[in-house]
């Protein structure tokens, strides 16, 4: 009796649930890099594991997050708080608190080690160090160290370069790895470092332009060092007024910089990325990205993608949540899962037929045998508009004859 | 490219790959440079010396130096808070009564180190005491060191970071003013520092017997070092590798200025990081920072008022003060004081002076830079190799870079190789009448004559080992126990070389160039040579060299008369052995090379005096 209503209930709900293009990752992933070593880049560890408590609070859990740290900070002799990380000067937050899982330390943090994270996986290697994403995963991916114009400097003896990452994330993009990803890097001369890339979703910001350094934050004069860098720090802050279920949009974080405090003009990329940064209201701060108080450098503030984005609002696509990629997945629309939730559970390196990633999906939560039936009923369906409104007029019929013969025969 | 830059490629083409046989065309381009030169040899030399010379001078102005800066990013200088206190101040002032109490008594240096090491132990740290002697002297050296370790608390003691404090102090060079609040200071430290878990290294504290002979013994002792006049106890606590070490001189009441002692033994220097961390951090605490203990301006009374006010004189007679007192302690090899003794050991170290003063400042101060400057070694994470090991310190916070200063030593050693070179090619060639009137030429020929090769370099090789020879004697343990043994090595010294000539008769003829020609081409090029090496080596003692030999070395000439020869020949051998007749000077330098090996004392006997010993027998072969 119950077992038939909620099939009916389910195959209704997703019947009139609207068909939504945007929305359609189901996990999230953040890959954390604090790229150097040694005591007195203590703010690099820091930069890292502040971005792991955010992404860690808004719902990502530890086995969908990679924390690299190149050197350990918390355990460093001459950290006079042993075993913990502080990155302000008050030292009121342990970053390195009770539930840290950090998942390449030390020497583990390679250019190596980082682009076969990313770009490839290898059945040799513990599944806590994969990056196991799928196309509908939505990645979140932070750099920090020292960098430069188009490198970013691992460990003290390697570098890896603009080139390398752009080609990892097009590989990734060839596996169907990833539905969209969020690129952040705090570095001197961030910007570089996105300006490669060339695979389609993939939204990038930086800390400074190309000939700027990026800057510590503060001092703690007990620690010794730095304890943050200034970009991260102003990001960190904007992140606490998110929380999970917040519709503040990436638009909302970018035009929250501020470039006198931040002292480097942090650039945004979006031309790669389909869908609108913010509401599609002209009045949005972000119109005016980089061109505001504050930005000094010659021609303001970097937005590569400023021309296209005006016409990304005419399209049906929502705009970019930051808990797109900062958190777990809320509210899932039951509709757009494919057998890639499936997937999560296999080896991805055994899936045969990668599919695109952005070609919306379109599969019932059913059982794979069934679901190619199925997908031929829906075809059908998209075909008639109308098919679909009667269709659900008489299974609500149905429902309600169901459950009020329920009722009946229940009172009598 | 317009018509002037073809013409111009034109004419370059021309000039360097000229129509005919290339190599023709080299051989005669080089024969023409180097006839260009020699024809102006005399003016180039003298250009040479006067810009050497001039730059020399031209050292300790304001237009050859710039500010110091730091160039290791792990140094993180003045980044902490610090919290040596009153109490610690308390303790210090406490352990100072005690070693007051010792001093009044006549305590030995047994019955001392034997209360510092108690006061270790009681602090709870290792100690161990260590006694020394060193042999073969007129009078007998010896005392007890004492020191202690604090382990790393986290990590291995694989390195380590030396505090010490000598029982003399560095006033005059050791004069006897005893270092009791240095060595309270290092006591309290002890105290301090072993609250704290964040010494990424072990800290060893030592507190020297004498003024560097302790300091010396200990050191070797720590580094395996065999010295064969000295017997020094085995060292029953060790640690890893030293970096770095502070040494603390504190003699006074109260101190106003801190003061830098930076050169070592035989012209090192600690790498300029240390001092610039050190300096900074003093000042940022509040504690003025003076080059050695010139805290008062220079008196220029004798200069006329609207010269000696004028900001680039007073700049440049500070700045030369400065460096003129670097120069005595480089050159003379022996360094400035304790933190001298470290540089052999590739150990950076420099001394903390706390110039004598009625106040402001005291423990209270002195602690805290301390503390700072701990924490900032406390944060390298290898040897200091950034920055600079080559420099003059012409301020605290100014200095020379090398090649600023370099080249003026070198110009000068040039010039005395082109004069060596000149001397050399002058005496192969002799101009003489021609004897057939044919031709109707000018009736002057130039024709080639033997250089006695063999002759020079026979006269070299036997100054250098008369030198050696008179090494030896001065070096000798009897040497300082007999009496008049210097006026006899000087008179010896002088006699001696005069047999020369008669070992090697001049026969005036018209093949063979004199002797005293190629001598002193020999002569000057070894010269340049020599001061060419010194200058990377020890810079003072090279700059020294090419002001006292530079232009005497290149007047050398044979005099006809034979009076003028002998004269021209004393005062050569007064210039290069002259040394021996000052008696502390030479006192001080056997010392130095007894106990502490400083190289001056060799350095002048088996070269400076032969160098200038064959410039004299220039003047009577």
């Amino acid at each position: 009796m119950r077992l038939p209503s909620l099939s009916l209930f389910l195959l209704l709900y997703f019947l009139l649930s609207s068909c939504d293009a945007s929305s359609q990752h189901t996990n999230n992933w953040a890959v954390l890099v604090c790229s150097s070593r040694y005591w007195f880049n203590y703010r690099h560890m820091a930069n890292a594991l502040g971005m792991y408590r955010t992404v860690k609070r808004l719902g990502i859990p530890d086995s969908n997050i990679i924390l690299m740290l190149a050197d350990d900070a918390a355990c460093n002799s001459r950290n006079k708080f042993a075993g913990s990380v502080y990155a302000n000067p008050g030292r009121h937050l342990d970053l390195y608190g009770e539930n840290i899982e950090v998942d390449y330390r030390g020497y583990e943090v390679t250019v190596e080690n980082f682009l076969r994270l990313v770009g490839r996986l290898s059945s040799s290697v513990p599944r806590s160090k994969r990056l196991l994403t799928d196309s509908s995963s939505n990645i979140f991916i932070y750099l920090t160290g020292h960098g430069g114009n188009e490198f970013l400097k691992f460990q003290d003896n390697e570098e890896v370069s603009a080139h390398d990452i752009a080609d990892a994330f097009h590989q990734m993009y060839e596996g169907g790895r990833y539905n969209e990803i969020f690129f952040m890097v705090d570095t001197c001369q961030a910007n570089s470092m996105y300006s490669k890339f060339y695979s389609p979703g993939i939204l990038a910001t930086g800390s400074s332009v190309v000939g700027e350094n990026s800057y510590s934050h503060e001092n703690d004069y007990d620690i010794g060092v730095a304890v943050i860098d200034s970009y991260t720090h102003y990001v960190l802050e904007y992140m606490e007024k998110v929380n999970k279920t917040s519709r503040l949009t990436m638009a909302d974080l970018f035009t929250s910089y501020d470039v006198p405090k931040i002292g480097s003009h942090p650039g945004v990329r979006s031309d790669l990325f389909e869908r609108p940064l913010g509401p599609g209201n002209p009045n949005h701060p972000m119109s005016e990205y980089g061109r505001g108080r504050g930005w000094t450098v010659e021609g303001g503030g970097e937005w590569m993608g400023r021309e296209i984005e005006a016409g990304k609002n005419g399209r049906v696509l929502r705009e970019t949540l930051i808990t797109d990629f900062f958190g777990g997945v809320v509210d899932v629309d039951v509709n757009n899962e494919d057998d890639a939730e499936l997937r999560l559970f296999e080896d991805p390196e055994c899936i045969s037929t990668p599919k695109a990633p952005l070609s919306p999906s379109t599969n019932t939560y059913s059982s794979p045998p069934s679901s190619r039936s199925s997908s031929s009923l829906l075809d059908t369906l998209d075909t008639y508009p109308l098919l679909r409104p009667s269709l659900a007029f008489i299974l609500l019929g149905a429902l309600f004859v169901l459950v009020f013969s329920g009722m009946t025969s229940g009172r009598s | 490219m317009d018509g002037q830059g073809l013409r111009l490629q034109a004419f370059l083409r021309r000039f360097f790959r000229p129509a005919g046989d290339p190599n023709l065309a080299r051989i005669n381009r080089r024969r023409t440079m180097f006839s260009f030169i020699a024809r102006r040899m005399t003016v180039l030399k003298l250009s040479l010396f006067i810009a050497g010379y001039v730059w020399i001078f031209s050292v300790p102005s304001s237009q050859l130096d710039r500010g110091v800066y730091f160039d290791e990013n792990a140094l993180q200088p003045g980044q902490v808070n610090t919290y040596w206190n009153w109490k610690e101040v308390h303790d210090a002032d406490h352990f100072l009564g005690e070693l007051e109490i010792l001093r009044d008594s006549n305590a030995t240096s047994e019955q001392r180190s034997q209360f510092i090491m108690s006061e270790f132990l009681r602090i709870g740290l290792p100690a161990s005491t260590q006694n020394y002697e060193f042999t073969g002297l007129p009078k007998g050296l010896n005392g007890t060191n004492v020191y202690a370790i604090l382990r790393s608390p986290r990590v291995s003691g694989a390195e380590a970071t030396i505090i010490s404090a000598s029982w003399i102090s560095r006033v005059n060079e050791g004069d006897g003013t005893l270092n009791l609040r240095g060595v309270a200071t290092v006591l309290a430290l002890s105290r301090f520092v072993k609250q704290y878990s964040l010494w990424a290294r072990d800290i060893i504290f030592i507190i020297g017997d004498g003024y560097m002979e302790g300091m010396q013994a200990w050191l070797s002792a720590y580094h395996g070092v065999t010295q064969s006049n000295l017997r020094a106890q085995r060292l029953e606590l060790t640690s890893g590798v030293v970096w770095t070490a502070l040494n603390i001189d504190y003699p006074g009441h109260s101190l106003s200025h801190l003061g830098i002692f930076h050169e070592g033994l035989n012209g090192r220097l600690p790498n300029q990081d240390l001092l610039n961390s050190f300096q900074h951090i003093s000042r940022r605490t509040g504690v003025p920072v003076v080059l050695y203990d010139h805290k008062d301006e220079l008196d220029l009374g004798w200069l006329p008022d609207n010269i000696r006010n004028h900001p680039e004189i007073k700049t440049y007679a500070a700045q030369a003060r400065n460096l003129w007192r670097h120069v005595r302690y480089q050159a003379s090899g022996r360094g400035s004081g304790v933190h001298g003794l470290f540089h052999q050991y590739r150990i950076d170290a420099f001394t903390i002076f706390a110039v004598p003063a009625a106040g402001p400042h005291g423990f209270h101060s002195l602690g805290r830079i301390i503390e700072s400057t701990l924490r900032t070694t406390n944060n390298l994470l290898e040897r200091l190799h950034a920055s600079f090991f080559f420099y003059l310190l012409t301020s605290y916070d100014r200095f020379v870079k090398i090649g600023n200063y370099l080249p003026s030593v070198i110009l000068i050693s040039v010039a005395m190789m082109f004069g060596g070179l000149q001397v050399w090619v002058d005496a192969a060639w002799m101009e003489r009448r021609h004897d057939k009137h044919e031709e109707g030429s000018t009736g002057m020929v130039w024709i080639r004559r033997r250089r006695p090769v063999l002759e020079a370099v026979s006269i070299v090789l036997g100054t250098h080992i008369l030198g050696a020879a008179c090494f030896f004697v001065l070096s000798h343990k009897w040497y300082q126990s007999l009496p008049f043994t210097s006026p006899l090595l000087w008179v010896a010294a002088y006699i001696l070389p005069l047999a020369v000539p008669r070992f090697f008769p001049q026969n005036i003829t018209d093949n063979v160039a004199p002797l005293s020609l190629v001598l002193k081409a020999f002569n000057l090029c070894l010269s340049s040579t020599v001061i060419s090496i010194i200058s990377v080596l020890n810079f003072s003692l090279a700059a020294c060299l090419a002001v006292a030999l530079g232009i005497p070395l290149s007047v050398a000439s044979s005099s006809s008369n034979g009076a003028m020869g002998m004269v021209r020949y004393t005062m050569y051998i007064v210039l290069g052995f002259g040394w021996l007749l000052l008696d502390e000077t030479r006192k001080q330098m056997i010392w130095d090379w007894d106990i502490l090996g400083v190289w001056l004392l060799p350095f002048l006997c088996v070269v400076y005096y032969p160098l200038s010993l064959q410039a004299a027998l220039v003047c009577i072969i």
